[in-house]
């Protein structure tokens, strides 16, 4: 088609002109918002396309004239690329824009980037291992199955004692022998005596994790959940060290105005026993829902290590003394949030989850 | 345990309300879990009060009706009509004032309004018995022989004023509390009122002569047994106050025999039974544990075995009660019974405990016997019932009470250092507060040599045996909240944290994770055994003896299963596009040298499925593929800067398709699309894809270090090359092949468009390849790039057949 142009020696000069002509078609595309980058990757810039075609004629073209046609062929590539890599980065706002050449509807939805979240479980155990990491209590871990021994035996719940019936028990192999049987762990206090075994006083942990209790699943109990637990072991560790620690624990985690109460209660591995209750941070004491009207919410179990329990692990208790306490996550996270039924916890709702997205 | 605050009364006096009391209780460690007021009779007489009639005339316009003027002590008079015909002048009557609920004896109750009854106005009502539930006599209003002053109300006149239920919440080592004599004791503690204790001064033996005689053949199991005959007594129905109590704290009324045995079990905490005496065969009763097979048809009509450690109470022929524990049938009091022979006892906790879990038998009686009851109690007690027998039901008391009590059970003893009471709490207390509580709590302090004290506790705290047992009863009744608050926290340690902060490394994964949309979930550990079977791992599935459920027996070995109902879950409710991520542990055992080893290892799980982001004006919602997990899996890599690793495709049935990470030759992660036939087995169905990290190893691999290295003087560059290959060769080999060739210079290798179609041979693909070459010392030249890209050439021509296409 081109060949008299090139017997004249001016083939140089049309293809010029259609370079000319090609940026101009080519700019015209930014402004048609029904072609996309990839259209004009396919007309332009592909192997079939525009571009290549013009460089298959500058092959034909003189050599003293390849000069000023490349120079042009050079300026047309840059556009094309400069023009598809517009297009492909911003795509139709902007053709919104240029077409309308008003300000676009800069209120149109978002291009929606969904968020994940933490389980909420995660963010309140979280929570309350950094507070403690503040106080110098680092944290620690251990088997959930767990012997006897030391889910019960070592922590002074003896044998035949209506103690054991305080737990209901998930039993994985019974030893009629040496009644060190294995079970799933229904407490996290089993760390505490490895915890005490292989690492000698002074001892300042936290353990948390997931516990197991034979019992039916309902909105208020749960065959699984999980507890934080914390030890502190030491010369000269009184009640009031006990109550000091958990009142800037109170604090922190339920607003600085909470306040802590005491009340005796019975675990076997400590003596004496308190539960733990924290003034209620909904109402702040006006009596609501939550505490029933009481102003009080428990929130945790706690006492001084029964001298048995340290002896069982070999710590002098006549020389060392301690104090442990323990709490239950769900249950904080349930009072934190306002939940009313265990079971959410573990259907993994996106619904539910959901509500828990974000920084915290 | 349920205590009657009415009653409570008259062990100890206190001016506490319920509620007062209840915190006093919950203060001394017998938590209060609730009060609830009883009443008497339903509503509780309330808005009923004494009223005297001070005028009486007939209503003008009905006959059988009288109009009444009557003061109830509020200043005015209250026109009343009245229907009954014995209304009279002067009488004191009950009356119902407006607004008052009636509960009658039969039919619904009703509220007495203001109302004018023929014409005539009536502001309350005159009561008959039946009309307020007393009783069934309708012959007209009751008329009240009493000086108590008009405006009383009339639960007083009756003696009908509400008794309060107080629930305590019994720990298992407060035994000595387990009832309302024990209760009281802590009020004393906490106070200063001393216990009324019951009066038996009364008691006295008869003349009549009880033939019933006793051997105690274990007397580990029964260190104590009291026995009285009490002959020609009456069963009938007890009285009001006494059924009133029992209803108070949950108890049947059954008759006065049954009754009182329950009264003085939950009065003073010591269980007791009686016997019909005339069923007592040979009169003879032995205590002891019958061999092994011994049958007893119980109270509840049920055969039961015993086996040979089970103490029973038996006569001449057989057992005739589970010691401690149950009654037997036969030799229960019935109504024609006469004669009664009461059985008071101190038990063998363990024993009775044994028992009673044994046959899953827990009476008010075991409950007490296998927590420890007073050995001190039985003889004040069996004298306290007797009298009330005698009281309640008639008879003589015979002349015989046995008491077989031959090794007396002695106070506890032991030292209390009064520095460590001082060290323990962090404070001074100070002896003589000390000592007082102690006395306060019936603990004698012998002597005190240079702050060492020696104590001797009643046998009844059974609970109390040593020093830190008294420390604890000493801050019980000083008060936990009186340990005074510091504002300022302190400690004489704080722990090492480790440089290697694994905790802190899953919460930062998860943040991370989070933020690419991941939502975190946590499902069971607990599983059931169909997705373990599929797993087909064998002698490894940690099972439990006693499941909730079949559904729930096993201990998970992995993630995907409970995942994948993650997924259904929210699938049925119509959420479709999810990425989920859960870090749990799976746990596996193994048998070595007959000992089982337990294995729990933490595992990372993710799950993508669905649309990649919602609907959007601006962009089509593109279908999740494996190349967003592959996406994922390494950012989760990158994050944990872990680099060098072979890869392999995964030939776990798991997945349709998919590649597995090894580093050390471990299985690091592995990934892909969910089996067909999992999907199916899960009912999901939408392709789902899943991938599995070993969290513990990804740990051990994650160093944190990071170093700072110079960033290039000299500028990279890019070449690229089209491949055309063999349908069958991964990018992988290509990646293998070019930095074998080339491990100077190459940085990294990337692909930007892959080509299958018509254009090409259908056992053929095209990749675009691009390498980036960068020299850290130099300036790369044409020539070595040249050099090198033809070398790369040269070896994927040889290496993995590819034909460049220039």
């Amino acid at each position: 088609m081109l060949s008299k142009y090139y017997i004249c020696g001016l083939m140089y000069i049309v293809v010029i002109e259609k370079i000319e002509r090609v940026i101009k078609e080519a700019e015209s595309f930014l402004q048609d918002n029904k072609l996309n980058s990839e259209d004009f990757r396919l007309k332009y810039l592909s192997r079939k396309g525009i571009l290549n075609e013009l460089f298959d004629d500058f092959k034909k073209i003189n050599n003293e004239q390849k000069k000023i046609v490349g120079q042009n062929l050079n300026k047309l590539k840059n556009k094309l690329e400069d023009i598809h890599q517009e297009l492909s980065i911003s795509g139709k706002t902007t053709s919104i824009e240029k077409s309308s050449g008003a300000i676009p509807d800069l209120t149109l939805p978002e291009i929606p980037n969904q968020l994940g979240g933490l389980h909420p479980l995660t963010i309140v155990k979280r929570k309350i291992l950094e507070i403690f990491a503040r106080m110098g209590f680092n944290a620690e871990d251990g088997p959930e199955i767990e012997s006897d021994w030391y889910n019960f035996s070592a922590l002074n719940f003896a044998e035949n004692h209506p103690a054991r019936e305080m737990q209901d028990t998930f039993f994985v192999e019974k030893n009629a022998i040496t009644k060190d049987d294995l079970l799933l762990r229904t407490h996290t206090s089993n760390v505490q005596i490895r915890l005490m075994e292989y690492k000698k006083p002074p001892i300042r942990s936290i353990m948390a994790g997931r516990v197991y209790r034979n019992e039916a699943i309902s909105a208020r109990a749960h065959c699984q959940f999980h507890q934080v637990e914390g030890l502190y072991v030491d010369k000269n560790v009184s009640f009031k060290d006990l109550k000091d620690t958990l009142l800037h624990f109170a604090k922190e985690m339920f607003g600085k105005d909470t306040k802590i109460r005491l009340r005796p209660s019975y675990f076997p591995f400590t003596e004496p026993s308190a539960e733990i209750d924290v003034s209620c941070f909904i109402c702040h004491g006006k009596g609501c829902n939550i505490c029933k009207h009481s102003g009080w919410v428990e929130i945790a179990g706690s006492g001084m290590v029964d001298p048995n329990v340290l002896e069982n692990c070999n710590i002098n208790s006549e020389e060392y003394t301690g104090f442990a306490f323990g709490m239950g996550i769900e249950r904080i996270t349930m009072l934190k949030y306002g939940i009313n039924d265990l079971r959410l916890f573990f259907e993994n709702d996106v619904r539910f989850l959901k509500q828990f997205n974000g920084i915290h | 345990m349920k205590i009657s605050y009415n009653h409570l009364k008259t062990l100890i006096d206190f001016n506490h309300d319920p509620q007062k009391l209840g915190e006093i209780l919950t203060g001394t460690g017998l938590e209060v879990e609730a009060i609830e007021k009883v009443d008497a009779v339903k509503g509780g007489l309330d808005g009923l009060v004494i009223g005297e009639v001070m005028a009486c005339g007939k209503h003008p316009d009905a006959d059988k009706l009288s109009v009444t003027k009557i003061d109830i002590g509020s200043g005015e008079l209250l026109d009343i009509v009245c229907g009954a015909p014995n209304v009279a002048q002067g009488q004191k009557v009950i009356v119902a004032t407006v607004g008052t609920t009636l509960y009658p004896s039969t039919g619904d109750s009703f509220v007495i309004k203001k109302s004018k009854i023929r014409g005539a106005v009536s502001e309350g009502m005159l009561c008959a018995e039946d009309e307020i539930g007393l009783g069934a006599s309708h012959a007209g209003i009751m008329v009240l022989d009493t000086n108590l002053p008009i405006g009383t109300p009339i639960a007083k006149y009756f003696n009908l004023e509400p008794d309060y239920l107080i629930e305590i919440g019994l720990t298992p080592n407060r035994a000595d509390a387990a009832s309302h004599l024990g209760v009281a004791r802590d009020i004393k503690a906490a106070g200063d009122q001393n216990i009324k204790t019951p009066d038996i001064s009364k008691f006295a033996l008869g003349i009549s002569a009880s033939s019933i005689s006793l051997t105690v053949e274990d007397l580990e199991a029964c260190p104590r047994f009291c026995g009285l005959e009490i002959k020609g007594i009456e069963v009938k129905e007890s009285p009001d106050w006494l059924k009133r109590f029992l209803n108070t704290i949950g108890v049947n009324a059954i008759n006065n025999i049954v009754d009182i045995s329950n009264y003085v079990c939950h009065y003073l905490g010591q269980p007791m039974h009686m016997f019909d005496a005339d069923e007592i065969r040979g009169s003879k009763i032995i205590v002891k544990c019958p061999s092994e097979g011994t049958e007893i048809v119980t109270l509840d009509g049920l055969s039961r075995k015993l086996n040979g450690t089970d103490l029973a109470i038996c006569d001449a022929e057989g057992p005739i009660s589970i010691a401690g524990v149950f009654g037997g049938q036969n030799s229960g009091v019935k109504p024609e019974t006469k004669n009664v022979f009461l059985e008071v006892a101190y038990f063998n906790p363990v024993s009775i405990r044994k028992t009673s879990s044994r046959f899953s038998l827990k009476t008010d009686a075991s409950f007490r016997y296998e927590r420890g009851t007073d050995p001190n109690m039985p003889l004040f007690a069996i004298k306290f019932a007797a009298l009330m027998v005698q009281e309640l039901a008639g008879g003589e008391i015979c002349d015989t009470l046995i008491d077989n009590y031959p090794q007396p059970i002695a106070n506890f003893g032991f030292d209390v250092k009064i520095k460590n009471i001082n060290r323990l709490l962090g404070k001074e207390l100070g002896e003589t507060l000390i000592i007082d509580i102690l006395e306060k709590l019936d603990i004698k302090v012998l002597s005190n040599i240079e702050g060492i004290l020696k104590v001797s506790v009643p046998p009844y705290r059974v609970d109390v045996t040593r020093e830190a047992d008294v420390i604890e009863e000493i801050l019980r009744i000083y008060g936990f909240d009186n340990i005074e608050l510091s504002e300022n926290l302190s400690s004489d340690f704080i722990s090492d944290f480790p440089a290697k902060d694994l905790d802190n490394l899953q919460f930062k994964l998860s943040d991370s994770l989070a933020a690419m949309g991941f939502h975190e979930i946590q499902n069971l550990s607990i599983v059931k055994p169909a997705d373990n079977a599929w797993l087909n791992e064998g002698e490894s599935v940690v099972k439990l003896l006693n499941p909730l459920s079949e559904e729930l027996s096993e201990m998970r070995q992995s993630l995907l299963f409970s995942g994948l109902s993650s997924v259904l879950y929210n699938v049925n409710r119509r959420n479709k596009d999810l990425k989920f991520f859960e870090i749990g542990r799976t746990y596996n055992k193994s048998e070595v040298e007959g000992i089982t080893k337990i294995k729990e290892n933490k595992v990372l799980s993710l799950l993508m499925t669905g649309n990649v982001s919602a609907e959007s004006w601006m962009q089509k919602s593109t279908a999740i593929n494996y190349h967003h997990l592959f996406q994922v899996v390494s950012q989760v890599l990158n994050l944990m800067k872990i680099k060098k690793m072979d890869t392999n495709e995964t030939s776990n049935a798991m997945f349709a398709y998919g590649l597995e990470h090894i580093v050390r030759n471990k299985s690091l992660v592995k990934f892909g699309l969910v089996s067909n036939e999992l999907l199916a087995k899960a009912d999901i169905k939408q392709p789902v894809f899943y991938a599995e990290f070993d969290w513990d190893l990804l740990c051990k691999i994650y160093s944190g270090e990071n170093k700072f290295t110079e960033i290039p003087k000299y500028p990279e560059v890019k070449r690229d090359l089209s491949l055309v290959l063999n349908k069958d060769v991964k990018f992988e080999q290509i990646k293998k092949v070019a930095y074998n060739i080339e491990r100077k210079l190459l940085k990294s290798v990337n692909v930007f468009d892959v080509y299958q179609g018509d254009k090409l041979p259908a056992d053929q693909k095209s990749y675009s390849v691009s390498f980036i070459l960068q020299d850290e010392e130099k300036t790369l030249n044409d020539q070595q790039i040249d050099k090198t890209m033809t070398r790369l050439m040269v070896a994927f021509e040889a290496e993995v057949g590819a034909v460049i296409r220039k």
